[in-house]
C-alpha cells in the first residue's frame, strides 16, 4: 500500500516535474481526442441523414391480372416477412382505381366494363441504420413471390447512395485510427525524451534495487494522467462546441445536433488505451 | 561473503575481465586499485549484477550468477549499498527525497522514512540539511548523501566506485573515515579507487586489477 501510494504520488508530482513534455503530450490527446470527438458526432448525425433517404426509399410491386386482392393480401404478408422491408401498404384493384379515377379524372371502367388494374403494394424498406443495405435481395425475394407481375424500384440509386454513405463512414473510420497512431507515436516521444532526461533517476533506482515495475509505474501513471487532463479538456471543448451550435441551429432551422454523450466514456478510454500504450512503449524500450 | 571464481567478462568492443577469482570475507575492508580503464567498475558492475559472466561464478550472500533469476536481481541489490562518482542524486529532489528513495522502493511507510533518513543523515553528518537540493551541496555533501543512501537500507555489502573521484583530499580522507565507521560495525566495504596515495596508509587490504586482470589478491 505504502509502495502504491508513492507511485501515485510521483506519477502526480511528474506531471509538475515534467511541465514541457506533460503539456505536449496533454495537448497532443486533446488534440487527437477533439477531432475523434467531432468525427464521431458527425457520423452519429449523418446516421439521420441516411435514415431520412431511406425513408424516402419506395419499392412498388405489381401483381398479375388474375391475381385476386386476396391472393395479393397473401402475398403482401409473405413480403413482409422478408428482412429488410419495415412496411407494406397493398394497393386493391379497386383502389387502385379510384387512384386512376382521382389522378386522371377518367373512370377506366366505363371504356372497358371491367377494372384492368392490378392489385399492387407499396414497400418501405426499414430506416434505422445498422450498416450498409443492400436492397438487391429485397428485389429478389419479392420477385419469387408467386403472383408478382413487375417490381419498380429504385435499387441502383439506393445502392449508390448506402455504398458512397458506407465509404465516407470508412473513410472517417480510417482518418480516426490514423489520428489515434499518430498520437501514440506522439505520446511515446514526449515520454521516450522524459526519460531519457531521467536517467539519473533511473539509474539510482536500478542501483537501489528498484523492479523494472516500480521504475516504469511512475511513467506510465504520468501516461495515464496526461490521458485524463487531455479527455476532460476534449470532452469540455466538444459539450461546448456542440451547446453553441444548437443555441445558433434552434434558431435558423429545426435541425439540432444531437449527441448521445456516452460517447465520452468511448473517448476517455481511447485515451487511456493511447496513453498507456504510448508510455508503456517508450519505457519498455528504456528498460530492455 | 563474496566470492568470484575464475570470473570472465567480455563487452563487444573487445575489453573486459579475464579469469578473476577473488574472495572477500564479511566485515573486510577491501580497496580495489588500478589504472583508468583497468576492469574496476566492471568489477563492481558484476558485484551488483547490472551485467553477468560470461564465465565463471559471482556469489554475494545467498546469490550466485549461475542460478539467479532475473526478477531476484533487485532483491540481491537490496543487500548491496552503492556509491559511486557520478552520485546519482536526483536534483528535483531535496536530501531528505533522495535519500529516502530505496525505503519507498522496498515499501516502508512515512513514519519510519522520517525516523530513518534522520539518522542516516546523522552517520553522515548532514543533519539539519534535510530541505536542500543537490546543486545546493558541496561535491563532498553530495558524495555523503549518495552514502546516506546507500546506508538507509542497512547493507551488508557497501560497494563503493571511486567515491572520491571529484573530491579535494581533505574530503576523500574524511569520506574514507566515514566508511571505516560503518565497516567497524560489520559491514563489509568494498571501494574501487585510482588513487593509490590515498588508500596506501589505510591498513586495508588492497586488490590491485589492470588490464582486466587481477594482479595481487
Amino acid at each position: 500500500m505504502n509502495k502504491f501510494l508513492f507511485l501515485l504520488s510521483e506519477g502526480l508530482k511528474n506531471l509538475w516535474r515534467h511541465k514541457l513534455t506533460v503539456f505536449t503530450a496533454v495537448f497532443s490527446v486533446f488534440l487527437s481526442l477533439s477531432t475523434i470527438g467531432v468525427l464521431f458526432i458527425a457520423e452519429q448525425n449523418t446516421h439521420k441523414l441516411i435514415e431520412y433517404m431511406r425513408s424516402k426509399y419506395k419499392i412498388e410491386v405489381f401483381f398479375k391480372d388474375t391475381v385476386t386482392n386476396e391472393q395479393a393480401g397473401q402475398a403482401v404478408e409473405k413480403i413482409k416477412m422478408i428482412q429488410g422491408v419495415y412496411t407494406t401498404t397493398l394497393i386493391p384493384k379497386e383502389e387502385a382505381l379510384k387512384v386512376y379515377k382521382s389522378q386522371f379524372g377518367d373512370d377506366i371502367t366505363e371504356f372497358l366494363d371491367y377494372n384492368p388494374l392490378p392489385a399492387s403494394c407499396v414497400v418501405n424498406i426499414k430506416r434505422k441504420y445498422d450498416g450498409y443495405l443492400q436492397i438487391t435481395p429485397i428485389i429478389e425475394q419479392i420477385r419469387k413471390i408467386d403472383g408478382v407481375d413487375t417490381v419498380n424500384h429504385q435499387g441502383r440509386l439506393i445502392s449508390r447512395i448506402e455504398k458512397f454513405y458506407e465509404q465516407g463512414l470508412l473513410g472517417l473510420s480510417g482518418v480516426a485510427f490514423a489520428i489515434i497512431l499518430v498520437t501514440v507515436m506522439i505520446i511515446s516521444n514526449t515520454i521516450k525524451l522524459t526519460i531519457y532526461a531521467n536517467k539519473d533517476l533511473i539509474k539510482a533506482l536500478r542501483i537501489i534495487g528498484a523492479t523494472n515495475t516500480f521504475i516504469r509505474m511512475p511513467f506510465i501513471l504520468e501516461g495515464v494522467f496526461q490521458g485524463i487532463i487531455g479527455t476532460i479538456l476534449a470532452s469540455g471543448l466538444l459539450y461546448g462546441a456542440v451547446y453553441g451550435a444548437n443555441e445558433v441551429l434552434r434558431q435558423l432551422t429545426a435541425f439540432t445536433i444531437n449527441v448521445q454523450w456516452l460517447f465520452l466514456s468511448w473517448l476517455f478510454l481511447i485515451a487511456m488505451v493511447i496513453s498507456l500504450f504510448g508510455s508503456s512503449r517508450a519505457i519498455s524500450k528504456f528498460l530492455k | 561473503m563474496i566470492q568470484l571464481e575464475n570470473v570472465s567478462y567480455t563487452y563487444r568492443k573487445g575489453f573486459g575481465l579475464a579469469n578473476i577469482d577473488l574472495t572477500i570475507n564479511e566485515g573486510d575492508f577491501v580497496f580495489l586499485i588500478g589504472p583508468t580503464g583497468s576492469g574496476k567498475t566492471t568489477l563492481l558492475s558484476l558485484l551488483y549484477m547490472d551485467i553477468l559472466p560470461d564465465s565463471g561464478r559471482v556469489t554475494i550472500g545467498d546469490f550466485n550468477s549461475d542460478s539467479i533469476k532475473k526478477r531476484k536481481i533487485p532483491t540481491l541489490r537490496r543487500t548491496i549499498g552503492m556509491v559511486s562518482q557520478n552520485y546519482y542524486l536526483l536534483d528535483d529532489r531535496n536530501l531528505f527525497e533522495n535519500v529516502a528513495l530505496p525505503l519507498h522502493v522496498i515499501g516502508h511507510s512515512q513514519n519510519e522514512i522520517a525516523e530513518t533518513v534522520e539518522a542516516a543523515l546523522e552517520e553522515v553528518g548532514l543533519s539539519g540539511l534535510e530541505e536542500h537540493y543537490p546543486q545546493e551541496l558541496s561535491g563532498g555533501e553530495q558524495q555523503r548523501a549518495c552514502l546516506a543512501r546507500a546506508l538507509i537500507k542497512d547493507p551488508d555489502i557497501i560497494l563503493a566506485d571511486e567515491p572520491t573521484g571529484n573530491l579535494d583530499p581533505v574530503t576523500s580522507f574524511d569520506l574514507i573515515k566515514l566508511l571505516e565507521e560503518i565497516n567497524s560495525e560489520g559491514t563489509t566495504v568494498f571501494m574501487a579507487s585510482h588513487n593509490y596515495s590515498l588508500i596506501k596508509s589505510r591498513n586495508h587490504r588492497i586488490v590491485e586489477i589492470h588490464g582486466g586482470k587481477l594482479r595481487s589478491s
